[in-house]
Protein backbone atom coordinates (compact mmCIF):
# COMPACT_ATOMS: atom_id res chain seq x y z
CA UNK A 1 0.00 0.00 0.00
CA UNK A 2 2.41 2.56 1.33
CA UNK A 3 4.62 1.29 -2.42
CA UNK A 4 1.36 2.11 -4.44
CA UNK A 5 1.13 5.48 -2.29
CA UNK A 6 4.73 6.23 -3.63
CA UNK A 7 3.77 5.79 -7.02
CA UNK A 8 0.90 7.33 -7.20
CA UNK A 9 0.61 10.33 -4.85
CA UNK A 10 4.33 10.45 -5.06
CA UNK A 11 4.62 10.58 -9.21
CA UNK A 12 1.56 13.31 -9.16
CA UNK A 13 3.48 15.04 -7.15
CA UNK A 14 6.83 14.84 -8.39
CA UNK A 15 4.97 15.97 -11.82
CA UNK A 16 3.71 18.85 -10.49
CA UNK A 17 7.29 20.22 -8.85
CA UNK A 18 9.66 18.95 -11.65
CA UNK A 19 7.17 19.56 -15.59
CA UNK A 20 8.24 23.15 -16.50
CA UNK A 21 5.46 23.07 -18.98
CA UNK A 22 2.21 22.59 -16.51
CA UNK A 23 1.09 26.48 -17.03
CA UNK A 24 -1.54 26.64 -19.97
CA UNK A 25 0.35 28.80 -22.03
CA UNK A 26 2.89 26.60 -21.95
CA UNK A 27 0.98 23.28 -22.57
CA UNK A 28 -1.26 24.71 -25.07
CA UNK A 29 1.53 26.04 -26.70
CA UNK A 30 4.15 23.28 -26.20
CA UNK A 31 2.28 20.25 -26.07
CA UNK A 32 -1.27 21.14 -28.29
CA UNK A 33 -0.42 22.90 -30.75
CA UNK A 34 2.74 22.15 -32.07
CA UNK A 35 1.82 18.61 -32.45
CA UNK A 36 -1.38 20.17 -34.15
CA UNK A 37 0.38 22.02 -36.78
CA UNK A 38 3.54 19.36 -36.77
CA UNK A 39 1.13 16.84 -38.03
CA UNK A 40 -0.28 19.07 -40.45
CA UNK A 41 2.94 20.10 -42.19
CA UNK A 42 4.16 16.43 -42.97
CA UNK A 43 0.52 15.41 -43.73
CA UNK A 44 0.50 18.30 -46.70
CA UNK A 45 4.06 17.65 -47.42
CA UNK A 46 3.44 13.94 -47.60
CA UNK A 47 0.18 14.83 -50.01
CA UNK A 48 2.89 17.20 -52.19
CA UNK A 49 5.23 14.70 -52.15
CA UNK A 50 2.94 11.12 -52.83
CA UNK A 51 4.97 9.19 -50.31
CA UNK A 52 1.48 8.23 -47.91
CA UNK A 53 -1.96 9.25 -47.16
CA UNK A 54 -3.37 11.11 -44.57
CA UNK A 55 -3.58 8.36 -41.98
CA UNK A 56 -0.30 7.50 -42.20
CA UNK A 57 0.64 10.97 -40.79
CA UNK A 58 -1.96 11.18 -38.95
CA UNK A 59 -1.71 8.28 -36.65
CA UNK A 60 2.34 8.43 -36.93
CA UNK A 61 2.19 11.90 -35.29
CA UNK A 62 -0.36 11.51 -33.08
CA UNK A 63 1.85 8.70 -31.52
CA UNK A 64 5.10 11.07 -31.73
CA UNK A 65 2.94 14.13 -29.99
CA UNK A 66 3.22 11.94 -26.75
CA UNK A 67 6.65 12.18 -26.89
CA UNK A 68 7.43 15.46 -26.00
CA UNK A 69 5.76 15.32 -22.67
CA UNK A 70 7.26 12.15 -22.22
CA UNK A 71 10.62 12.28 -23.12
CA UNK A 72 11.16 15.47 -22.00
CA UNK A 73 9.12 15.29 -18.89
CA UNK A 74 10.95 11.84 -17.83
CA UNK A 75 14.18 13.83 -18.08
CA UNK A 76 13.03 16.93 -16.34
CA UNK A 77 11.82 13.94 -13.24
CA UNK A 78 15.42 13.43 -12.79
CA UNK A 79 17.71 16.44 -14.25
CA UNK A 80 15.19 19.12 -12.45
CA UNK A 81 16.38 18.09 -9.11
CA UNK A 82 19.64 19.49 -9.73
CA UNK A 83 17.60 22.98 -10.66
CA UNK A 84 16.13 22.98 -7.54
CA UNK A 85 18.49 21.55 -5.36
CA UNK A 86 16.64 18.81 -3.98
CA UNK A 87 18.45 16.07 -5.36
CA UNK A 88 20.29 15.51 -1.96
CA UNK A 89 17.10 15.45 0.15
CA UNK A 90 15.86 12.69 -2.34
CA UNK A 91 19.21 10.70 -2.39
CA UNK A 92 18.81 10.70 1.62
CA UNK A 93 15.08 8.66 1.66
CA UNK A 94 15.19 5.32 2.71
CA UNK A 95 12.15 4.03 -0.51
CA UNK A 96 12.98 2.26 -2.87
CA UNK A 97 14.85 4.46 -5.95
CA UNK A 98 13.48 2.70 -8.75
CA UNK A 99 9.84 3.20 -7.17
CA UNK A 100 10.43 6.82 -6.41
CA UNK A 101 11.57 6.94 -10.27
CA UNK A 102 9.39 4.74 -11.89
CA UNK A 103 6.32 6.32 -10.23
CA UNK A 104 7.12 9.37 -11.78
CA UNK A 105 6.88 8.49 -15.18
CA UNK A 106 3.56 7.22 -15.24
CA UNK A 107 1.71 10.96 -14.50
CA UNK A 108 3.83 11.89 -18.08
CA UNK A 109 2.67 8.57 -19.74
CA UNK A 110 -0.74 9.74 -19.05
CA UNK A 111 -0.27 13.40 -19.82
CA UNK A 112 1.01 12.09 -23.31
CA UNK A 113 -1.61 9.83 -23.94
CA UNK A 114 -4.47 13.02 -23.62
CA UNK A 115 -1.92 14.95 -26.00
CA UNK A 116 -1.98 11.95 -28.60
CA UNK A 117 -5.61 11.52 -28.53
CA UNK A 118 -5.79 15.38 -28.60
CA UNK A 119 -3.69 15.20 -32.13
CA UNK A 120 -5.58 11.98 -33.43
CA UNK A 121 -8.83 14.26 -32.42
CA UNK A 122 -7.92 17.27 -34.61
CA UNK A 123 -6.19 15.26 -37.09
CA UNK A 124 -8.79 12.95 -37.83
CA UNK A 125 -11.49 16.64 -37.82
CA UNK A 126 -8.89 18.65 -39.74
CA UNK A 127 -8.06 16.09 -42.77
CA UNK A 128 -11.51 14.61 -42.90
CA UNK A 129 -9.79 10.98 -41.91
CA UNK A 130 -12.23 8.26 -40.85
CA UNK A 131 -11.60 5.43 -38.12
CA UNK A 132 -13.69 2.63 -37.27
CA UNK A 133 -15.13 3.08 -33.79
CA UNK A 134 -14.76 -0.59 -33.31
CA UNK A 135 -10.82 0.57 -33.52
CA UNK A 136 -10.53 3.40 -30.93
CA UNK A 137 -10.04 1.38 -27.80
CA UNK A 138 -6.99 -0.67 -29.64
CA UNK A 139 -5.49 2.98 -30.73
CA UNK A 140 -5.90 4.11 -27.31
CA UNK A 141 -4.04 1.10 -26.24
CA UNK A 142 -1.14 1.80 -28.72
CA UNK A 143 -1.29 5.37 -27.83
CA UNK A 144 -0.81 4.40 -24.13
CA UNK A 145 2.10 2.19 -24.53
CA UNK A 146 3.50 4.34 -26.80
CA UNK A 147 3.60 6.84 -24.16
CA UNK A 148 4.13 5.31 -21.04
CA UNK A 149 7.61 3.70 -23.41
CA UNK A 150 8.88 7.38 -23.93
CA UNK A 151 8.29 8.07 -20.49
CA UNK A 152 10.43 5.33 -19.77
CA UNK A 153 13.06 6.49 -22.81
CA UNK A 154 13.02 9.93 -20.97
CA UNK A 155 13.62 8.43 -17.56
CA UNK A 156 16.43 6.80 -19.20
CA UNK A 157 17.75 10.53 -20.59
CA UNK A 158 16.97 11.66 -17.34
CA UNK A 159 19.02 9.30 -15.06
CA UNK A 160 22.17 10.21 -17.68
CA UNK A 161 21.67 13.58 -16.62
CA UNK A 162 22.99 12.42 -12.54
CA UNK A 163 26.28 11.83 -14.66
CA UNK A 164 26.36 14.41 -17.24
CA UNK A 165 24.89 18.14 -16.61
CA UNK A 166 24.12 18.88 -20.32
CA UNK A 167 21.43 16.20 -20.75
CA UNK A 168 18.80 18.30 -22.38
CA UNK A 169 21.54 18.05 -25.71
CA UNK A 170 20.58 14.36 -25.43
CA UNK A 171 16.85 14.61 -24.87
CA UNK A 172 17.26 17.27 -28.38
CA UNK A 173 19.25 14.77 -30.18
CA UNK A 174 16.48 11.63 -28.98
CA UNK A 175 13.44 13.64 -29.91
CA UNK A 176 15.21 14.37 -33.43
CA UNK A 177 16.10 10.57 -33.81
CA UNK A 178 12.34 9.63 -32.56
CA UNK A 179 11.57 11.63 -35.61
CA UNK A 180 13.74 9.88 -38.28
CA UNK A 181 14.16 6.46 -37.33
CA UNK A 182 10.59 5.24 -35.81
CA UNK A 183 8.55 5.60 -39.33
CA UNK A 184 6.28 8.16 -37.51
CA UNK A 185 6.89 10.55 -40.47
CA UNK A 186 9.11 8.82 -42.95
CA UNK A 187 7.99 5.08 -43.76
CA UNK A 188 10.74 2.34 -42.49
CA UNK A 189 10.85 0.59 -45.31
CA UNK A 190 12.33 3.70 -47.45
CA UNK A 191 15.03 4.64 -44.28
CA UNK A 192 18.29 2.55 -45.00
CA UNK A 193 18.05 -0.53 -42.83
CA UNK A 194 20.78 0.57 -40.31
CA UNK A 195 18.50 3.41 -39.66
CA UNK A 196 15.18 0.88 -39.56
CA UNK A 197 17.35 -1.32 -37.09
CA UNK A 198 18.25 1.03 -35.04
CA UNK A 199 14.01 1.97 -34.59
CA UNK A 200 12.94 -1.41 -33.82
CA UNK A 201 14.98 -0.19 -30.00
CA UNK A 202 13.34 3.37 -30.04
CA UNK A 203 9.95 3.87 -28.30
CA UNK A 204 6.63 4.86 -30.65
CA UNK A 205 8.10 2.48 -33.58
CA UNK A 206 5.71 -0.62 -33.10
CA UNK A 207 3.07 1.86 -31.40
CA UNK A 208 3.08 3.56 -34.81
CA UNK A 209 2.66 0.35 -36.25
CA UNK A 210 -0.18 -1.32 -34.09
CA UNK A 211 -1.95 2.20 -34.42
CA UNK A 212 -1.98 2.29 -38.20
CA UNK A 213 -2.98 -1.32 -38.32
CA UNK A 214 -5.96 -1.19 -36.36
CA UNK A 215 -7.24 2.12 -37.94
CA UNK A 216 -6.84 0.21 -41.22
CA UNK A 217 -9.79 -2.04 -39.64
CA UNK A 218 -7.18 -5.26 -38.69
CA UNK A 219 -8.33 -6.38 -35.77
CA UNK A 220 -6.70 -6.59 -32.24
CA UNK A 221 -4.81 -9.94 -32.89
CA UNK A 222 -2.93 -8.37 -35.87
CA UNK A 223 -2.10 -5.43 -33.95
CA UNK A 224 -0.84 -7.23 -30.92
CA UNK A 225 2.40 -8.17 -31.80
CA UNK A 226 3.29 -4.82 -32.43
CA UNK A 227 1.70 -3.63 -29.49
CA UNK A 228 3.96 -6.24 -27.10
CA UNK A 229 7.22 -5.24 -28.99
CA UNK A 230 6.33 -1.74 -28.14
CA UNK A 231 5.39 -2.69 -24.69
CA UNK A 232 8.61 -5.04 -24.19
CA UNK A 233 10.77 -1.89 -25.73
CA UNK A 234 9.38 0.36 -22.52
CA UNK A 235 9.72 -2.87 -20.36
CA UNK A 236 13.22 -2.45 -21.48
CA UNK A 237 14.16 1.22 -21.26
CA UNK A 238 12.53 1.25 -17.51
CA UNK A 239 15.15 -1.58 -16.41
CA UNK A 240 17.62 0.54 -18.44
CA UNK A 241 16.50 3.33 -16.07
CA UNK A 242 16.80 1.79 -13.05
CA UNK A 243 20.19 0.16 -13.67
CA UNK A 244 21.56 3.53 -14.50
CA UNK A 245 20.14 5.32 -11.41
CA UNK A 246 21.71 3.06 -8.99
CA UNK A 247 25.09 2.74 -10.89
CA UNK A 248 25.28 6.80 -10.64
CA UNK A 249 24.26 6.87 -6.88
CA UNK A 250 26.77 4.81 -5.95
CA UNK A 251 29.22 6.68 -8.17
CA UNK A 252 28.14 9.43 -6.72
CA UNK A 253 28.66 8.66 -3.04
CA UNK A 254 32.65 7.41 -4.37
CA UNK A 255 33.30 10.27 -6.67
CA UNK A 256 30.94 13.38 -4.73
CA UNK A 257 30.25 13.93 -8.70
CA UNK A 258 26.63 15.05 -7.65
CA UNK A 259 25.02 18.34 -6.20
CA UNK A 260 23.61 17.38 -3.47
CA UNK A 261 22.82 20.62 -1.95
CA UNK B 1 21.35 -1.39 18.18
CA UNK B 2 21.65 0.36 21.12
CA UNK B 3 24.84 2.16 21.19
CA UNK B 4 25.41 4.66 23.96
CA UNK B 5 26.32 7.11 20.93
CA UNK B 6 24.05 8.67 18.10
CA UNK B 7 27.25 9.45 16.07
CA UNK B 8 30.70 7.92 16.15
CA UNK B 9 33.27 8.28 13.18
CA UNK B 10 36.85 7.31 13.66
CA UNK B 11 39.60 8.39 11.27
CA UNK B 12 37.08 9.66 8.65
CA UNK B 13 38.90 10.99 5.53
CA UNK B 14 37.92 12.15 2.33
CA UNK B 15 39.75 12.78 -0.43
CA UNK B 16 38.36 14.47 -3.90
CA UNK B 17 39.85 13.84 -7.29
CA UNK B 18 38.89 16.15 -10.00
CA UNK B 19 39.38 16.32 -13.80
CA UNK B 20 39.42 19.53 -16.23
CA UNK B 21 40.05 20.05 -19.74
CA UNK B 22 39.60 16.90 -22.27
CA UNK B 23 42.75 17.25 -24.49
CA UNK B 24 45.80 17.87 -21.93
CA UNK B 25 43.84 17.05 -18.97
CA UNK B 26 44.53 18.22 -15.08
CA UNK B 27 43.66 16.11 -12.54
CA UNK B 28 43.95 17.47 -8.98
CA UNK B 29 43.28 15.88 -5.57
CA UNK B 30 41.93 17.76 -2.39
CA UNK B 31 42.10 15.73 0.91
CA UNK B 32 39.04 17.82 2.61
CA UNK B 33 38.93 15.97 5.81
CA UNK B 34 42.07 13.96 7.16
CA UNK B 35 40.93 11.84 10.18
CA UNK B 36 38.55 12.90 11.82
CA UNK B 37 37.51 11.38 15.23
CA UNK B 38 34.15 12.07 16.88
CA UNK B 39 31.69 10.50 19.28
CA UNK B 40 27.94 12.67 19.67
CA UNK B 41 25.82 11.29 22.51
CA UNK B 42 22.41 10.56 22.20
CA UNK B 43 20.23 13.96 22.90
CA UNK B 44 23.55 15.74 22.59
CA UNK B 45 23.67 19.42 20.92
CA UNK B 46 26.77 19.17 18.86
CA UNK B 47 28.83 21.89 17.07
CA UNK B 48 31.04 21.63 14.08
CA UNK B 49 32.69 25.19 14.00
CA UNK B 50 35.01 25.94 11.02
CA UNK B 51 36.10 27.81 8.36
CA UNK B 52 34.68 27.94 4.98
CA UNK B 53 36.97 24.80 3.44
CA UNK B 54 37.23 23.44 6.29
CA UNK B 55 35.88 19.98 6.08
CA UNK B 56 32.21 20.60 7.89
CA UNK B 57 29.77 19.61 4.94
CA UNK B 58 31.98 16.92 3.71
CA UNK B 59 32.11 15.70 7.20
CA UNK B 60 28.44 15.99 7.51
CA UNK B 61 27.67 14.12 4.09
CA UNK B 62 29.54 11.90 4.82
CA UNK B 63 27.63 10.71 8.46
CA UNK B 64 24.69 11.44 6.67
CA UNK B 65 25.26 8.60 3.57
CA UNK B 66 26.01 11.16 0.68
CA UNK B 67 29.34 10.30 0.41
CA UNK B 68 31.30 7.49 1.21
CA UNK B 69 34.71 8.11 2.98
CA UNK B 70 38.17 7.45 1.82
CA UNK B 71 39.08 5.90 4.68
CA UNK B 72 37.69 5.40 7.91
CA UNK B 73 34.38 4.47 9.25
CA UNK B 74 31.28 5.78 11.23
CA UNK B 75 27.95 4.91 12.40
CA UNK B 76 24.51 6.71 12.95
CA UNK B 77 22.84 5.02 16.00
CA UNK B 78 25.12 1.79 15.67
CA UNK B 79 24.54 1.43 11.96
CA UNK B 80 27.66 1.88 9.41
CA UNK B 81 27.33 4.37 6.94
CA UNK B 82 28.62 2.44 4.24
CA UNK B 83 27.08 -0.75 4.30
CA UNK B 84 23.80 0.13 6.23
CA UNK B 85 22.42 3.28 4.74
CA UNK B 86 19.10 2.25 4.65
CA UNK B 87 19.34 1.73 8.38
CA UNK B 88 20.93 4.97 8.84
CA UNK B 89 18.52 6.91 6.08
CA UNK B 90 15.30 5.96 8.47
CA UNK B 91 17.11 7.19 11.64
CA UNK B 92 18.72 11.19 10.11
CA UNK B 93 17.28 14.07 9.03
CA UNK B 94 18.85 16.80 7.03
CA UNK B 95 18.77 20.55 7.16
CA UNK B 96 21.02 23.18 5.14
CA UNK B 97 20.75 27.13 4.52
CA UNK B 98 19.94 28.77 1.91
CA UNK B 99 17.27 29.43 -0.95
CA UNK B 100 17.29 25.83 -3.04
CA UNK B 101 16.19 22.33 -1.81
CA UNK B 102 12.62 22.86 -1.90
CA UNK B 103 10.44 22.65 -4.94
CA UNK B 104 9.34 26.46 -5.69
CA UNK B 105 6.37 25.38 -7.95
CA UNK B 106 4.56 23.15 -5.07
CA UNK B 107 2.80 25.04 -1.85
CA UNK B 108 4.88 24.06 1.62
CA UNK B 109 2.14 21.60 2.14
CA UNK B 110 2.67 19.92 -0.99
CA UNK B 111 6.90 19.87 -0.25
CA UNK B 112 6.03 18.00 3.17
CA UNK B 113 3.90 15.66 1.48
CA UNK B 114 5.86 14.75 -0.81
CA UNK B 115 8.97 14.03 1.38
CA UNK B 116 6.17 12.53 3.56
CA UNK B 117 6.06 9.66 1.16
CA UNK B 118 10.08 9.93 0.36
CA UNK B 119 10.36 9.64 3.91
CA UNK B 120 7.87 6.87 4.89
CA UNK B 121 5.92 8.41 6.93
CA UNK B 122 2.72 6.55 7.59
CA UNK B 123 0.02 7.52 5.51
CA UNK B 124 -2.63 7.62 8.65
CA UNK B 125 0.05 10.20 10.22
CA UNK B 126 1.10 12.33 7.76
CA UNK B 127 -1.87 15.14 8.14
CA UNK B 128 -1.22 15.33 11.65
CA UNK B 129 2.38 15.18 11.48
CA UNK B 130 2.41 18.37 9.00
CA UNK B 131 -0.53 20.16 10.85
CA UNK B 132 1.95 19.94 13.80
CA UNK B 133 5.10 20.85 12.25
CA UNK B 134 3.69 23.84 10.34
CA UNK B 135 2.56 24.93 13.72
CA UNK B 136 6.12 24.21 14.85
CA UNK B 137 8.21 26.39 12.21
CA UNK B 138 5.41 29.08 12.30
CA UNK B 139 4.19 28.64 9.14
CA UNK B 140 0.27 27.84 9.71
CA UNK B 141 -2.00 29.69 7.46
CA UNK B 142 0.67 30.06 4.75
CA UNK B 143 0.96 26.44 3.98
CA UNK B 144 -0.90 26.92 1.16
CA UNK B 145 1.10 29.26 -0.52
CA UNK B 146 3.92 28.43 -3.37
CA UNK B 147 7.27 28.24 -1.99
CA UNK B 148 8.73 30.12 -4.52
CA UNK B 149 7.55 33.13 -3.01
CA UNK B 150 8.34 32.22 0.34
CA UNK B 151 10.98 34.58 1.90
CA UNK B 152 14.72 32.83 3.09
CA UNK B 153 13.44 32.91 6.55
CA UNK B 154 10.02 30.86 5.78
CA UNK B 155 12.09 28.71 3.52
CA UNK B 156 14.48 27.98 5.78
CA UNK B 157 11.65 26.75 8.58
CA UNK B 158 10.54 25.04 5.89
CA UNK B 159 13.32 23.30 5.54
CA UNK B 160 13.35 22.27 9.12
CA UNK B 161 9.80 21.41 9.02
CA UNK B 162 10.71 19.05 6.44
CA UNK B 163 13.91 17.43 8.00
CA UNK B 164 11.78 16.46 11.37
CA UNK B 165 8.46 14.62 9.14
CA UNK B 166 9.75 11.00 10.02
CA UNK B 167 10.36 12.58 13.89
CA UNK B 168 14.77 11.47 12.85
CA UNK B 169 16.60 10.29 15.63
CA UNK B 170 20.02 12.21 14.76
CA UNK B 171 19.36 15.40 12.66
CA UNK B 172 22.24 17.24 10.90
CA UNK B 173 21.89 21.03 10.10
CA UNK B 174 24.24 22.11 7.87
CA UNK B 175 24.45 26.23 8.58
CA UNK B 176 20.66 26.53 8.83
CA UNK B 177 20.63 29.94 10.06
CA UNK B 178 22.60 31.34 7.47
CA UNK B 179 20.81 34.85 5.30
CA UNK B 180 18.24 34.47 7.95
CA UNK B 181 17.22 38.13 9.63
CA UNK B 182 17.96 38.27 13.60
CA UNK B 183 14.10 37.52 14.72
CA UNK B 184 14.25 33.90 12.81
CA UNK B 185 17.59 33.03 13.83
CA UNK B 186 16.04 33.48 17.22
CA UNK B 187 13.23 31.43 16.72
CA UNK B 188 15.16 29.06 15.19
CA UNK B 189 17.43 28.37 18.02
CA UNK B 190 14.66 28.09 20.01
CA UNK B 191 13.38 25.19 17.78
CA UNK B 192 16.58 23.35 17.62
CA UNK B 193 17.11 23.58 21.43
CA UNK B 194 13.53 22.66 22.16
CA UNK B 195 14.84 19.57 19.64
CA UNK B 196 17.49 18.66 21.98
CA UNK B 197 15.72 19.18 24.81
CA UNK B 198 13.16 16.05 23.97
CA UNK B 199 15.74 13.70 22.83
CA UNK B 200 16.39 14.49 19.17
CA UNK B 201 20.58 13.98 18.68
CA UNK B 202 21.57 17.44 16.76
CA UNK B 203 25.08 18.24 15.35
CA UNK B 204 25.02 21.75 14.18
CA UNK B 205 27.57 23.61 11.64
CA UNK B 206 27.36 27.30 11.81
CA UNK B 207 29.90 30.52 11.76
CA UNK B 208 27.48 32.23 13.83
CA UNK B 209 29.78 31.86 16.93
CA UNK B 210 26.55 33.17 19.60
CA UNK B 211 24.82 30.44 18.60
CA UNK B 212 26.64 27.70 18.85
CA UNK B 213 27.88 29.10 22.43
CA UNK B 214 24.01 29.82 23.38
CA UNK B 215 22.80 26.07 22.13
CA UNK B 216 25.39 23.76 21.74
CA UNK B 217 26.33 20.93 24.50
CA UNK B 218 29.69 20.44 22.90
CA UNK B 219 31.35 22.04 20.00
CA UNK B 220 34.89 20.71 17.84
CA UNK B 221 36.88 22.95 15.89
CA UNK B 222 37.25 22.12 12.46
CA UNK B 223 39.88 23.68 10.14
CA UNK B 224 42.27 22.39 7.22
CA UNK B 225 40.55 18.36 7.55
CA UNK B 226 41.31 18.27 11.10
CA UNK B 227 39.35 18.80 14.67
CA UNK B 228 41.60 21.11 16.27
CA UNK B 229 39.76 21.54 19.42
CA UNK B 230 36.88 19.44 21.22
CA UNK B 231 35.11 20.36 24.40
CA UNK B 232 32.03 22.80 25.97
CA UNK B 233 32.02 26.21 24.87
CA UNK B 234 33.32 27.69 28.26
CA UNK B 235 36.26 24.92 28.14
CA UNK B 236 37.12 26.67 24.44
CA UNK B 237 35.92 30.00 25.58
CA UNK B 238 39.49 29.22 28.05
CA UNK B 239 41.59 28.63 25.45
CA UNK B 240 41.90 32.53 25.25
CA UNK B 241 41.70 32.92 28.81
CA UNK B 242 44.62 35.07 29.56
CA UNK B 243 44.12 37.54 26.86
CA UNK B 244 42.69 40.98 26.42
CA UNK B 245 40.84 41.81 22.87
CA UNK B 246 41.04 45.67 21.21
CA UNK B 247 38.87 46.03 18.30
CA UNK B 248 39.15 48.73 16.20
CA UNK B 249 36.12 49.95 13.52
CA UNK B 250 38.44 50.91 10.58
CA UNK B 251 38.06 52.03 7.17
CA UNK B 252 41.52 50.38 4.74
CA UNK B 253 43.30 49.09 6.70
CA UNK B 254 46.47 48.38 4.77
CA UNK B 255 48.18 44.93 4.61
CA UNK B 256 51.47 46.73 6.04
CA UNK B 257 49.75 47.74 9.16
CA UNK B 258 48.48 44.22 9.82
CA UNK B 259 51.46 43.04 9.63
CA UNK B 260 53.49 45.29 11.94
CA UNK B 261 50.28 44.72 14.19
CA UNK B 262 51.43 41.45 14.27
CA UNK B 263 54.79 41.66 14.92
CA UNK B 264 53.89 44.12 18.14
CA UNK B 265 54.97 42.53 21.69
CA UNK B 266 52.11 40.73 23.15
CA UNK B 267 50.21 40.37 20.35
CA UNK B 268 48.77 36.76 20.03
CA UNK B 269 46.42 37.15 17.17
CA UNK B 270 44.92 39.80 14.41
CA UNK B 271 41.38 39.04 12.34
CA UNK B 272 40.32 41.69 10.28
CA UNK B 273 36.73 41.35 9.31
CA UNK B 274 35.21 43.52 5.90
CA UNK B 275 31.69 44.49 6.69
CA UNK B 276 31.03 46.62 3.82
CA UNK B 277 33.04 49.38 3.61
CA UNK B 278 33.57 49.57 7.49
CA UNK B 279 36.75 46.64 8.92
CA UNK B 280 36.31 44.99 11.92
CA UNK B 281 40.02 45.11 13.40
CA UNK B 282 40.52 42.40 16.04
CA UNK B 283 43.94 42.66 18.06
CA UNK B 284 43.86 39.48 20.85
CA UNK B 285 47.36 39.91 23.65
CA UNK B 286 48.56 38.98 26.42
CA UNK B 287 45.93 40.32 29.66
CA UNK B 288 48.79 41.97 31.24
CA UNK B 289 50.22 44.21 27.59
CA UNK B 290 48.45 46.87 27.32
CA UNK B 291 48.83 47.33 23.30
CA UNK B 292 46.15 49.78 22.70
CA UNK B 293 48.16 52.70 22.26
CA UNK B 294 50.58 51.09 20.03
CA UNK B 295 47.68 49.59 17.83
CA UNK B 296 46.28 52.95 17.63
CA UNK B 297 50.45 54.22 16.76
CA UNK B 298 50.54 51.45 13.69
CA UNK B 299 47.16 52.50 12.37
CA UNK B 300 48.26 56.32 11.95
CA UNK B 301 46.06 57.59 8.97
CA UNK B 302 43.45 54.98 8.69
CA UNK B 303 40.21 56.49 9.38
CA UNK B 304 39.28 54.89 12.64
CA UNK B 305 35.49 54.73 14.06
CA UNK B 306 34.89 52.94 17.81
CA UNK B 307 37.75 51.46 19.68
CA UNK B 308 36.83 48.99 22.18
CA UNK B 309 38.91 46.74 24.75
CA UNK B 310 36.89 43.76 26.61
CA UNK B 311 37.22 40.26 27.52
CA UNK B 312 37.78 37.05 25.22
CA UNK B 313 34.57 35.65 23.63
CA UNK B 314 34.46 32.26 22.14
CA UNK B 315 34.86 33.61 18.51
CA UNK B 316 38.46 35.14 20.18
CA UNK B 317 38.69 31.65 21.36
CA UNK B 318 37.59 29.98 17.75
CA UNK B 319 40.44 32.42 16.10
CA UNK B 320 42.86 31.74 18.38
CA UNK B 321 42.35 27.81 17.34
CA UNK B 322 41.91 28.36 14.00
CA UNK B 323 44.89 30.50 13.00
CA UNK B 324 47.12 27.95 14.76
CA UNK B 325 45.74 25.25 12.73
Amino acid sequence: MTTLRLIGVGGLLAYRALFNWTTPAMYVGTLLAGPTFQLLFFAYLGRQLGVADDGFFILGNAVLAASSACVFGGTMAVANERRYGTLGHVLLSPRSRTVIFWGRVLPYAGNGLLIAAFTLLMGTLMLGLRIPPAALPGIALALAAGSLACGFFGLTLGALGLRFRDVWVVSNVSAALLLLLTGVNVPRENLPPWMADIGQFLPITHAAEAARLLAAGHGLASAAPALGTELLVGAGYALLAAVLLRVFEAESRRRASLETR
Amino acid sequence: MDSEYAIEAEGLRRVYRTRTGWIRPRRETVEAVRGVDLTVRRGELFGLLGPNGAGKTTTIKMLNTLLIPTAGTARIRGFDVVRETREVRRRIGYVFGGDRGLYDRLSALDNLRYFAELYAVPAREQRHRIAELLELVGLTGRERERVEGYSRGMRQRLHIARGLLHRPEVLFLDEPSIGVDPVAARELRRTVADLAANGTTVLLTTHYMAEADELCDRIAVIADGRIQALGTPAQLRRRADGRRVVEVEAYGVPATALTALRDLPGVRETALEERGALQLLTVQSDAGVDVQGDVLRELAGVRLGRVNSREPTLEDAYVAIVNAA
